[in-house]
């Protein structure tokens, strides 16, 4: 059988092969760390993911110490497996936003598995309440006791089990909101544009209020840049940083400010 | 007592300053006298409009006149309190001035009025000299209070003073202007005033630009000299004079029109230019500089597509002997089967290969045509032109952008420059000056880092070993390039001898191929190394560009190796060749010999003439096909690389799990270094081969002429600004001088073969010369009378020739070693500059 392409040629593309290879190393990474090793590990031990952030965090965590559930948390993201949680040094930025504005009352988008939101919980000034979104019944209750085991209580933290477009328009009636200060985006990619429009229409949003989006670069939310972008609606910036326990992804966190329509 | 010096010595100047004062203020007494008295006749309609115009004169013209009064009243006011005597004195000087004043004054009409002004004049006077008799007094009574009231009585009459001035002032503008409106009426003095008025309105109009106001000043001046200078100007002269003036006035506003519609003309003859104006508002002017270049190199493309197009090609279609009439022009008969096909015309066999494209149609006959036309020479000469010509324009080219680029010092005020100099005005998108924005950020960010960097030095060690390392790397991937091209041209010649048809299209084409590849993935490979060094990025882009180059000239070198042991090959071939051809010949003439010795010589088709192999042709057809798969790679690149891409990035990422724009795949940016860099070896392929294959020129015009829209195209539609927006004004004579480079580098091996190595004996215009330069001395020898060669020859004589290199060698040390050396004087005064600053 006569060779359709000479090995010359086919040796050609190794230099195009190694620089994809070394270009893009940190996604071929993530993505052996965030999907291979899940499913292995699914494979082996029978539980979730979550369930098995949580195990480790019971035995390696201070119960009532948030500081040290976060970390336990971070060394386990960064060493063990992969979750996308906020990490420590977008944490930081979040840190500093919510102590500028010390809200009282903050929505969070998606809870997973309760990092942001023990995270949220711990700079908030005292008599603020959190309200907490998350869809997945598992992840849920896991993050339930995770935010019980950092020692907050049903006063100050809320869980809503429930997709986040149904739990915006009842906000106000079911849970007798008047206005949010602070709301923190976490969830599906693609319900950030819908959400932040539901939001605006439900007239919660006052002069002042900040929406904090994680993760709007990567793997990106391209209709909620372009909408806060026309709608001018916000004083917006983009506080650029790398993905979550890793070094080479380029990530962004959005920071809105609610102006009102002028 | 201070106070009291500075009183005397003020008075000692006072003498004269105050009688001109007086002077002074007469005539403009006088005229508001008159002002009056036509507002009285009721001629005052044109006031409103007048007065508007005036005002930018007067804020001009009076501010430093009544700075310098108010200083002269205040100095006479300490005077008039000194005392009596030298009141009187003055006065009788006052009144032998304003005697003089109206004994000039011609108009009686006005002369009552004058005199009543005197009056008046007079009076004031007089009132002053009363204020000083009483402020003498209290002097006198008492000295500790003396000053304080003084003071108080002088901000008084500075203020009744001034209204009174700003009033008069006021109608002296009236009074201009009523007289301005009918120059018929106007005395020649009055008339050069206006003269004046509207020249010192034009010096202003000038210099506006450098006055330190504020913008809306500047354009409320600029609009009211404007229409001050159109209403008046055409008011100077008389009569003929006037109209006369009028129609130069009115020609030279249509000739400025004219010329500047000639210049918007001008701009639109030039090629692209719109095209580029829009990419580099788009884009920054580093993108913009490529096409410029692209433009520049197709310029020259041009010339020496005309040269060939018009010196080679032509005449020897028109006059030379027509396709097939002998051997050279004719498909041999082995290959006519096949000589029309698509694949093999493809590969510039067959027809185009027996075509005035090669080297090898061109006939040996001196001159041809009803012209005389000396092919064989004008051959040489247009291989010889072309070389020269683009050496010549290089050169220029370098030494213009060299007295732009100046001399500086990028180290020095760092931070200044970025700070002041860093924006790019030409941008003109909102997406652009985002990430200009970024980049001049993070550029200060990282100026700031290296400032600390510099500072600390830990690292060092780390570092030089990765630099060390990368360079390492790059060194072992230029070898395997270069392996890999010697290893495919050794295959290749393997496969020439088994016969190219036994051998599939990609074995056939692999050397090129595999030169555009490498030429296509090395850089990338290069650039994801060079992140290891952590150079500043000036420094890096430049280590990226030597890499490139050297990956260039590595892989164009191996294959003009290999082509010469090709050449060699063939001349092996060509002398069996040559013999058996003369075995042949004899034969053929023994058998017609021997049949019958009267018949005519036995025709034989020129199909069927045994031929040699022509090495000439075939290095003009490797040249030929080198440059289409560059083409084609370049071409494929763009549409997959950049269009497809783009096309995938922009549709897919309705459906698609993370934002495909923003993140991993993006868009492409724009690869200003690797363009240009491939557009100078393309050039450099022209310019080795185009004395084999006059097409190449042609065929790099078509090239370069649509790779412009291309690229135009592809940049508009589917790249991205750069993320580091690179400011182009520094790296133009970089390129110039790769230029030069490769030019040279690509002309030494054309000149080698044609010195060192013998024309083919049956093909070309060179053929059974020696050498292919002979054909300068059967020209000199045959065309021009016998003493021109004779000085031609003693000229060329070495004993001639050597000491004039060497002068030329000299001229060229010395005037490199005064330009150095003005250089150093310039760099010493700009420091003498920036001291004394």
């Amino acid at each position: 059988i006569p060779e359709m392409v000479s090995p010359a040629i086919a040796l050609a593309f190794l230099p195009l092969l190694l620089t994809l290879i070394i270009r893009y190393r940190y996604y071929f990474v993530l993505f052996y760390r965030a999907i291979l090793v899940r499913i292995w590990k699914d494979c082996v031990t029978g539980l979730t993911r979550e369930e098995r952030a949580y195990q480790y965090i019971l035995t390696h965590a201070t119960p009532g110490d948030p500081d040290s559930i976060l970390d336990a948390f971070d060394v386990w993201c960064s060493k063990v497996e992969f979750i996308s949680n906020i990490g420590p040094k977008k944490g930081k930025i979040l840190d500093r936003l919510l102590m500028e504005q010390s809200p009282l009352t903050v929505l969070e988008l998606g809870t997973h598995c309760g990092y942001s939101t023990v995270r949220i919980a711990r700079a908030l000034p005292l008599g603020a309440r959190l309200y907490s979104v998350e869809m997945d019944q598992r992840n849920a209750a896991i993050a339930e006791k995770i935010i019980r085991l950092a020692g907050f209580d049903d006063d100050m933290v809320e869980l809503i089990v429930n997709p986040s477009d149904e739990v915006i328009p009842r906000l106000r009636s079911d849970y007798g909101l008047e206005r949010l200060d602070f709301v923190f985006m976490d969830h599906w990619k693609k319900s950030y544009c819908p959400d932040l429009q539901m939001l605006e229409g439900s007239g919660l949003l006052g002069k002042g209020s900040m929406i904090v989006a994680d993760n709007v670069l990567f793997p990106g939310a391209p209709k909620f840049l372009r909408h806060i972008r026309k709608s001018g609606l916000y004083e917006w910036k983009i506080h650029r940083a790398t993905l979550e326990y890793s070094k080479g992804i380029r990530d962004g966190m959005a920071e809105l400010v609610y102006q009102g329509i002028k | 007592h201070s106070i009291n010096v500075s009183f005397s010595t003020v008075e000692e100047n006072e003498d004269s300053t105050f009688h001109k004062e007086h002077e002074r203020e007469r005539p403009r007494g006088k005229r508001r006298n008159g002002e009056r008295e036509k507002k009285k006749r009721g001629n005052g309609r044109r006031k409103g409009a007048s007065k508007e115009a005036g005002e930018g004169e007067e804020e001009m013209q009076v501010r430093p006149e009544k700075r310098e009064r108010g200083k002269r009243r205040r100095a006479k006011n300490d005077q008039e309190a000194k005392g009596r005597e030298r009141d009187e004195e003055e006065q009788t000087k006052i009144k032998s001035a304003k005697t003089t004043k109206t004994r000039k004054k011609e108009k009686s009409r006005k002369t009552e009025e004058e005199e009543g002004e005197g009056e008046s004049e007079e009076r004031n006077t007089k009132r002053k000299k009363k204020h000083g008799s009483a402020k003498k007094e209290e002097k006198e009574e008492d000295g500790g209070k003396r000053t304080v009231k003084e003071k108080a009585q002088d901000v008084k009459k500075k203020k009744h003073k001034k209204t009174s001035e700003e009033s008069s002032e006021d109608n002296e503008e009236e009074d201009n202007e009523e007289k301005e409106v009918r120059p018929e009426s106007l005395s020649p003095e009055e008339l050069e005033k206006l003269k004046e008025a509207v020249d010192e309105r034009k010096k202003l109009i000038q210099g506006l630009r450098g006055k330190p106001w504020p913008m809306k000043k500047k354009l409320v001046t600029l609009r009211e000299s404007q229409e001050f200078v159109e209403k008046y100007e055409g008011a100077l002269g008389k009569g003929k004079g006037r109209k006369l003036y009028a129609y130069k006035v009115m020609m030279t506003k249509k000739w400025m029109k004219f010329q500047r519609d000639f210049e918007n003309f001008k701009t639109a003859c030039i090629p692209w230019e719109m095209k580029i104006k829009e990419i580099e508002s788009h884009f920054g002017s580093s993108v913009a500089s490529y096409f410029i270049f692209l433009r520049w190199m197709y310029g020259i493309n041009m010339i020496l597509f005309g040269l060939t197009f018009g010196l080679v090609m032509v005449p020897e279609a028109l006059m030379g002997r027509p396709y097939g009439s002998i051997p050279r022009k004719t498909v041999p008969r082995a290959e006519e089967a096949s000589a029309m096909d698509f694949a093999v015309l493809w590969d510039w066999g067959g027809y185009a290969q027996y075509s005035v494209l090669f080297y090898g149609y061109y006939n040996s006959q001196r001159a041809i045509g009803w012209l005389k036309f000396r092919m064989p020479l004008s051959y040489f000469l247009v291989g010889v032109g072309t070389v020269a010509y683009s050496y010549m324009v290089v050169i220029r080219t370098m030494a213009r952008n060299a007295n732009e680029s100046g001399v500086g010092d990028d180290n020095s005020f760092n931070f200044s420059w970025k700070m002041f100099t860093s924006w790019d005005y030409l941008i003109g998108n909102p997406e652009t000056a985002d990430n200009k924005f970024a980049s001049i950020t993070t550029s200060f960010k990282e100026a700031i880092l290296e400032e600390q960097e510099s500072r600390k030095d830990d690292n060092i060690h780390l570092t030089r070993f990765l630099r060390v390392l990368a360079n390492f790397l790059v060194l072992c991937c230029l070898a395997g390039s270069g392996y890999l091209i010697y290893f495919v041209v050794r295959r290749s010649q393997k496969f020439a001898l088994d016969g190219l048809e036994n051998h599939t299209w990609w074995e056939r084409n692999e050397v090129n191929m595999v030169m555009s590849l490498l030429g296509m993935f090395c850089p990338m490979l290069f650039d994801v190394i060079s992140t290891l060094e952590n150079y500043h990025p000036r420094v890096a882009l430049q280590w990226q560009l030597g890499r490139i180059f050297a990956l260039f000239l590595g892989n164009l070198y191996t294959f003009i190796i290999a082509l010469m042991d090709e050449i060699n090959l063939k001349r092996e071939e060509e002398k069996i060749i040559k013999f058996n051809i003369t075995m042949w010949e004899a034969s053929l003439y023994n058998s017609t010999v021997s049949e019958n010795s009267t018949a005519p010589p036995v025709t034989i088709h020129p199909a069927d003439v045994p031929r040699g192999p022509c090495w000439e042709t075939m290095v003009g057809q490797e040249f030929v096909r080198l440059i289409i798969s560059d083409t084609m790679t370049t071409y494929i690149t763009l549409l997959i690389g950049d269009f497809l891409r783009a096309v995938l990035v922009r549709f897919l990422n309705y459906c698609w799990c993370w934002d495909l724009e923003a993140g991993f795949p993006s868009y492409s940016e724009f690869d200003v270094s690797g363009n240009v860099l491939g557009l100078i070896f393309n050039q450099g392929m022209i310019w080795m081969g185009a004395f084999y294959a006059p097409c190449l020129p042609a065929l790099n015009v078509l090239r370069l002429h649509v790779s412009m829209y291309l690229q135009c195209w592809a940049v508009m539609c589917c790249n991205v600004p750069q993320e580091r927006v690179f400011k182009a004004s520094g790296s133009n004579n970089f390129y110039m001088a790769m230029l030069l480079v490769i030019l040279f580098l690509s002309t030494l091996p054309a000149i080698y073969t044609i010195v060192t190595i013998p024309p083919s004996f049956d093909c070309g215009p060179f053929s059974g010369k020696k050498r292919m330069f002979d054909v300068i001395h059967e020209t000199l020898e045959s065309d021009f009378p016998a003493w021109f060669s004779k000085v031609f020859s003693y000229a060329s004589n070495p004993g001639l020739v050597l000491p004039f290199i060497l002068l030329m060698v000299l001229a060229i040390y010395y005037l490199q070693s005064t330009s150095k050396s003005y250089k150093e004087a310039n760099v010493e005064l700009k420091k003498k500059l920036q001291t004394v600053k």
